[in-house]
C-alpha cells in the first residue's frame, strides 16, 4: 500500500474544499459527524479550509447508536471550535418502521443514512452551506454505502484515500485518540463493525484494492503477490463490479441528437 | 530579456474574467520593465472544456483576440486558448502576441487522450514545431504533454532555439510518500533540455481546481546549461521573474559541445531505416 505525504494531502484537500464552497456561492460547509474516523478527518479539513466559523457539524444519532459516538463527535467539534447541533433521528425513523417493519436489518441502516442525507440537505439550504461527503476510496470501490444516503454529497474530499490512508491523515491532523483507536463502524446497531460486515480487514482489503485498481494488476497477479486465497481476491473484485451503479449517474435513454449525460458535456463547476 | 511567468487559476468558461487577469498582469509587467509575460495553457478559457470549446474558441476576428493583440503593444505575451483558425476545426493553441499583433501560434500536437484526459474529443492536432524570433531570442513553444517527448524540444534545438517556453495544465496525480509523482516529470524534462539541448527552459503551469482535478502550479525556470534555478510555489497563485541572456546559451553550448557534435543527418537515416525494418 502506498504511504501518503499527509502534509501535501492536507494542503490540497483544504484548498479543494475552499474552492468548491467559493465556486458554488455557499457561505460555508455542513457535514454529518458520526464520531467515527472519516467524518472526523473531513471535519478537521473543512475547519482548516474555511475556519471553524465556516463549518457546521450535525450529529444525527439513532437510538441504537453507541452513546460514545455522539460524545466523541461533540468533543471533536469542541476541540476544533466548530458549531455543532444534535438532532435525534429516532422519532422519524421509528414512525416509519412502525408502518413497514425493518426486515431485513439492512433496511434500517439504509433508512437512517437517507434520513441523515435529507436533514443535511435541508440544513444546507437553511444555512447556505455546501454538503461535504465523508466517503473514502475503500468504501466507494466496494460499494459499502447507501445509495442516495451517505454517498450523497456535493464533494468527496477523501474519496481518493483508502481507509488505511485516512488513518495516517487523521494522525497528522491531530484527531483525538479515542476516535482513531476504535473499530470502524457504521454504528447502526450494537456491536456492528465495518470489518465484520465486509468479512475482511481494511488492511487486507486496501492492499487488494490498491493492487487491482491503482497498480492495475490482474486478480491472479494479486493472489500471487499477496499470497492470499484466490476466492478472497475474487470476492473483492466482484464487489467492485457489482457496485459500479453506485459510482455513476443514472443512465438517460438516448433519443435525440444531444442527450444529458452522454453528449451534452459540461463540468459542474462551470464558473459563469 | 526579462520574462515573467504567471501561475494562476483560470475560471472555467469565464473568458472576460480570464482576460481581465491577463490585462492586469501585462500592464503590471509593462510597468516593471518585463519584456515577455507567459500564462499557462488554455489560460483564456480553463482546461476541461468539453462542449464549451466550440462556444469559447477564439478566432482571428474575436474581440478577445484583438484585445490580446492590443495588450502586446506594451509587453509581449504568450498564452493558451482554444483557437478556431479554420471554421469547425478547434486547436489547443499557444498564442504569442508582440508589437500589437500575433507573432506566432503553436497548435498542440500531442493531445492526451487516456484516463482522465479527453483532448482528442475536443481538439484537432497541430502539425509542426516551428520557432520564432522575439527580442533577439529564437523561441519554441511546447504545450503540456509535448514536454514529455524529448524529440520535440530536440526539434527546437535543431532550429537553434535559445528558449523553450512550456505552458501547461498538468493535474497532480500519483500520490506517494514524497508528494505527487507528476511533479517530477516536468522538472526532469526541464533539466534535460537545459543541460543537454542548452536551452533556457520556462515551465508555466496553472493552479486551482476543475471538479476533482487539482492543478499544482510548480512553474519553474531552468537556465541553459545550469538546470533548475527558480521555482514558483506549489498549489498557490504566484509569479516568477527571470532575466536571461543569449551569451548564457552560447557558453552552455561551448561547455558541452553537444550541438557541435550531434549528427542529425545520421539520426534521420537511422530513423528511416528503423521504421522501414520495423514495419516490414
Amino acid at each position: 500500500m502506498n504511504e501518503i505525504d499527509s502534509a501535501t494531502v492536507t494542503a490540497v484537500l483544504t484548498r479543494f474544499i475552499a474552492d468548491a464552497v467559493a465556486k458554488t456561492g455557499h457561505r460555508g460547509a455542513i457535514l454529518g459527524v458520526s464520531g467515527g474516523l472519516d467524518s472526523a478527518v473531513v471535519l478537521a479539513l473543512a475547519a482548516r479550509a474555511l475556519g471553524p466559523a465556516g463549518v457546521t457539524a450535525l450529529l444525527l444519532p439513532y437510538r441504537m447508536s453507541a452513546p460514545e459516538s455522539a460524545r466523541h463527535g461533540r468533543n471533536l467539534c469542541q476541540q476544533l471550535g466548530v458549531e455543532c447541533h444534535e438532532i435525534d433521528i429516532s422519532p422519524q425513523i421509528d414512525a416509519y418502521f412502525a408502518r413497514f417493519p425493518a426486515e431485513p436489518r439492512m433496511l434500517l441502516g439504509n433508512k437512517c443514512a437517507r434520513e441523515r442525507m435529507s436533514i443535511l440537505y435541508d440544513h444546507s439550504v437553511r444555512r447556505q452551506a455546501l454538503v461535504i461527503g465523508t466517503s473514502n476510496k475503500s468504501e466507494l470501490l466496494v460499494g459499502y454505502s447507501t445509495l442516495f444516503g451517505d454517498s450523497a454529497a456535493a464533494i468527496q474530499p477523501i474519496g481518493d484515500l483508502y481507509k488505511t490512508q485516512v488513518f495516517s491523515l487523521a494522525l497528522h491532523l491531530g484527531i483525538p485518540a479515542e476516535i482513531i483507536a476504535k473499530q470502524p463502524s457504521a454504528d447502526l446497531w450494537p456491536g456492528q463493525t465495518d470489518e465484520g460486515e465486509l468479512g475482511i480487514t481494511y488492511r487486507e482489503l486496501d492492499e487488494i484494492l490498491f493492487q487491482l485498481v491503482d497498480r492495475r494488476l490482474s486478480p491472479a497477479q494479486v493472489v500471487a503477490l499477496l499470497d492470499l486465497p484466490a476466492e478472497r481476491v475474487a470476492r473483492v473484485r466482484q464487489r467492485i463490479v457489482r457496485s459500479q451503479y453506485k459510482r455513476t449517474m443514472p443512465p438517460v435513454a438516448k433519443l435525440s441528437n444531444r442527450t444529458v449525460g452522454l453528449d451534452f458535456r459540461y463540468l459542474r463547476d462551470l464558473a459563469r | 530579456m526579462k520574462i515573467r511567468a504567471v501561475q494562476f487559476s483560470p475560471r472555467l468558461g469565464d473568458v472576460p474574467a480570464n482576460l481581465a487577469t491577463h490585462r492586469h498582469h501585462v500592464e503590471e509587467a509593462s510597468r516593471a520593465g518585463v519584456e515577455l509575460v507567459v500564462f499557462p495553457e488554455l489560460a483564456i478559457s480553463g482546461y476541461h472544456l468539453m462542449d464549451l470549446a466550440e462556444e469559447l474558441a477564439l478566432t482571428p476576428m474575436s474581440p478577445e483576440f484583438a484585445e490580446l493583440a492590443s495588450l502586446s503593444k506594451a509587453t509581449a505575451l504568450i498564452t493558451g486558448a482554444p483557437f478556431e483558425a479554420t471554421p469547425g476545426r478547434i486547436t489547443n493553441s499557444a498564442l504569442c502576441f508582440a508589437d500589437g499583433e500575433l507573432r506566432h501560434r503553436h497548435d498542440k500536437v500531442q493531445l492526451p487522450n487516456f484516463g482522465m484526459f479527453q483532448e482528442t474529443m475536443i481538439f484537432a492536432p497541430g502539425t509542426s514545431f516551428r520557432t520564432f524570433l522575439l527580442g533577439g531570442f529564437r523561441i519554441g513553444i511546447l504545450v503540456c504533454r509535448e514536454i514529455l517527448f524529448p524529440i520535440f524540444p530536440y526539434l527546437y534545438s535543431l532550429q537553434r532555439a535559445d528558449l523553450v517556453v512550456a505552458i501547461s495544465n498538468s493535474p497532480h496525480r500519483g500520490l506517494g510518500p514524497e508528494g505527487f509523482a507528476s511533479t517530477g516529470l516536468w522538472e526532469t524534462m526541464g533539466t534535460t533540455c537545459s543541460l543537454f539541448f542548452c536551452q533556457h527552459f520556462l515551465f508555466v503551469n496553472r493552479t486551482g481546481f476543475e471538479e476533482g482535478l487539482g492543478f499544482p502550479g510548480g512553474s519553474f525556470f531552468a537556465r541553459a546549461g545550469q538546470g533548475i534555478e527558480t521555482r514558483a510555489p506549489q498549489l498557490d497563485e504566484a509569479t516568477i521573474d527571470v532575466e536571461l541572456s543569449l551569451d548564457e546559451v552560447r557558453r552552455a553550448r561551448l561547455a558541452g559541445n553537444y550541438l557541435r557534435d550531434e549528427n542529425p543527418e545520421l539520426a534521420l537515416r537511422e530513423i528511416q531505416r528503423i521504421l522501414h525494418e520495423r514495419d516490414r
